[in-house]
């Protein structure tokens, strides 16, 4: 079973990490959702695939009424993002699911009818939760061309889809980056290989920078706080992006 | 020890689900073949029809049967496109009792290790959900049988047609020998969807065996 852990907290208004299954089979990258509450809604962000349903689904019951999960926000179109999707509809038929217009006939595959999908456009949304305004951020090409992540002003997290992703050895899995220049490796080859455009990448360095951001949350890998957000963005800038190792 | 496995591990409703999918994709070939030799038949009853009135009044009995083995060659294939439509219905019933299955499987799975098995009644409303495509696809397959062997009494019909014009033939005079070739290639033909026909009878997809 995954784990929870609360990153945010002001009364109602929660970001809750569903991280780390002990029990996933080693076939599956690992992935964190996100759960984001206020007031009696809830959305879930980038709700994963199908075949850890069970363990996500157990884990945010712990902390949250699943039949309340008003809306879920899909980062892009990749199945280990949310071929879980039919599953999470069936707690909740009436359950919107945010996603880039790129893909709005795409994930339907996974489930959903019309009335599930709201297509976001390429300049972003304004995503309201039970009164809290969030705001999907462009971020397309980094990786999926149509790829947008989701900054809560208030609290001050964006969730940065696969940027900042790392594929963590055993052992070196914690929650939160302790030592960034050693995390830093096991991120390196992922962005240098799955993110496509530097020219995206610089744009994203660039609106990233002027957000308030107390926390970086990728899809894999930990969380970036603190000064390690800022020292994230500036690695990334210097980075060459959309190359193959060989 | 594993022969004792094998006899006594009971196949998962999703292998069932698997086989069934697999068995009636073979019926549906089955047909698609019948189809093929039953438009076949068409051609030969026609050719038979232009025959028979090239042999004139010896060969009359033979042009009224040659009549009734075209029709019962358009039935023939009314009735095989009837088969086909009911087997996509099965075809897609199974499919959605596959993915049933498969979900099934994982809400449960979600609400035994959730605290409280929270989600019981999402649960249950999907296995109300799974009876309700199970009980379609139980009719469906009775559906299925019964047009199966409508289908199996019409060959058998067109079967004495054969034999019959094979008896007609013989009155042919100078036109006996190539009547007796046609009817006995309607004969061969109609034999040959009759065995086929039959062994679907017999489809797994319907004992359960």
């Amino acid at each position: 079973m995954k784990k929870t852990k609360t990153i945010f907290e002001d009364g109602k208004h929660k970001w809750i990490a569903i991280v780390r299954d002990p029990d996933k089979p080693n076939y599956l990258i690992d992935t964190n959702e996100y759960l984001v509450t206020h007031g009696n809604q809830g959305m879930l962000v980038d709700p994963g695939g199908a075949e850890i349903f069970p363990a996500v689904f157990s884990a945010l019951s712990a902390e949250f009424d699943p039949s309340a999960l008003s809306a879920i926000f899909a980062s892009h179109q990749d199945p280990d993002i949310c071929s879980s999707l039919a599953l999470w509809l069936e707690f909740n038929p009436q359950m919107r699911c945010y996603v880039s217009w790129l893909w709005s006939s795409f994930i339907p595959h996974f489930g959903g009818s019309t009335e599930t999908f709201v297509a976001m456009p390429d300049e972003g949304l304004d995503i309201l939760l039970d009164g809290l305004h969030l705001q999907a951020i462009p971020a397309h090409y980094l990786h999926s061309s149509g790829n947008l992540h989701l900054y809560d002003k208030v609290a001050k997290v964006l969730f940065s889809g696969d940027v900042g992703a790392a594929l963590l050895p055993p052992g070196e899995d914690g929650l939160f980056v302790d030592n960034f220049d050693k995390h830093i490796r096991h991120a390196e080859g992922f962005h240098r290989r799955w993110m496509g455009s530097n020219e995206a990448k610089r744009r994203w360095c660039e609106r990233a920078s002027q957000m308030e951001i107390d926390m970086l949350c990728p899809q894999h890998g930990a969380i970036y706080q603190g000064a390690d957000v800022q020292r994230f963005i500036n690695w990334f800038d210097g980075l060459q992006v959309g190359l193959c190792g060989s | 020890m594993t022969m004792t496995t094998a006899l006594t591990t009971r196949p998962t409703k999703a292998q069932l689900a698997g086989v069934d999918l697999l068995r009636i994709v073979r019926i549906n070939e089955e047909i698609k073949s019948v189809v093929g030799v039953s438009f076949k038949i068409n051609i030969m009853a026609l050719n038979a029809i232009f025959l028979a009135k090239r042999a004139g009044t010896a060969a009359r009995g033979f042009g009224v049967l040659s009549n009734e083995l075209r029709v019962f060659s358009q039935d023939l294939r009314d009735g095989m496109s009837a088969l086909t439509r009911q087997i996509h219905g099965c075809v897609t019933e199974v499919s959605v009792v596959l993915q049933d299955i498969r979900h099934t499987a994982l809400l449960r799975q979600a609400v035994e290790l959730s605290p409280a098995a929270c989600g019981r009644l999402v649960l249950a409303a999907r296995e109300a959900e799974n009876e309700r495509h199970a009980e379609r696809l139980v009719r469906l397959r009775k559906q299925l049988r019964a047009a199966l062997d409508d289908a199996f009494r019409m060959v058998e019909l067109g079967g004495v047609l054969a034999k019959s014009a094979k008896i007609e033939a013989a009155y042919g005079q100078s036109f006996a020998v190539p009547l007796s070739q046609v009817s006995g290639e309607f004969d061969g033909v109609v034999e040959e969807i009759r065995a086929s026909l039959e062994a679907l009878r017999r489809s797994a997809f319907f004992t359960g065996n």
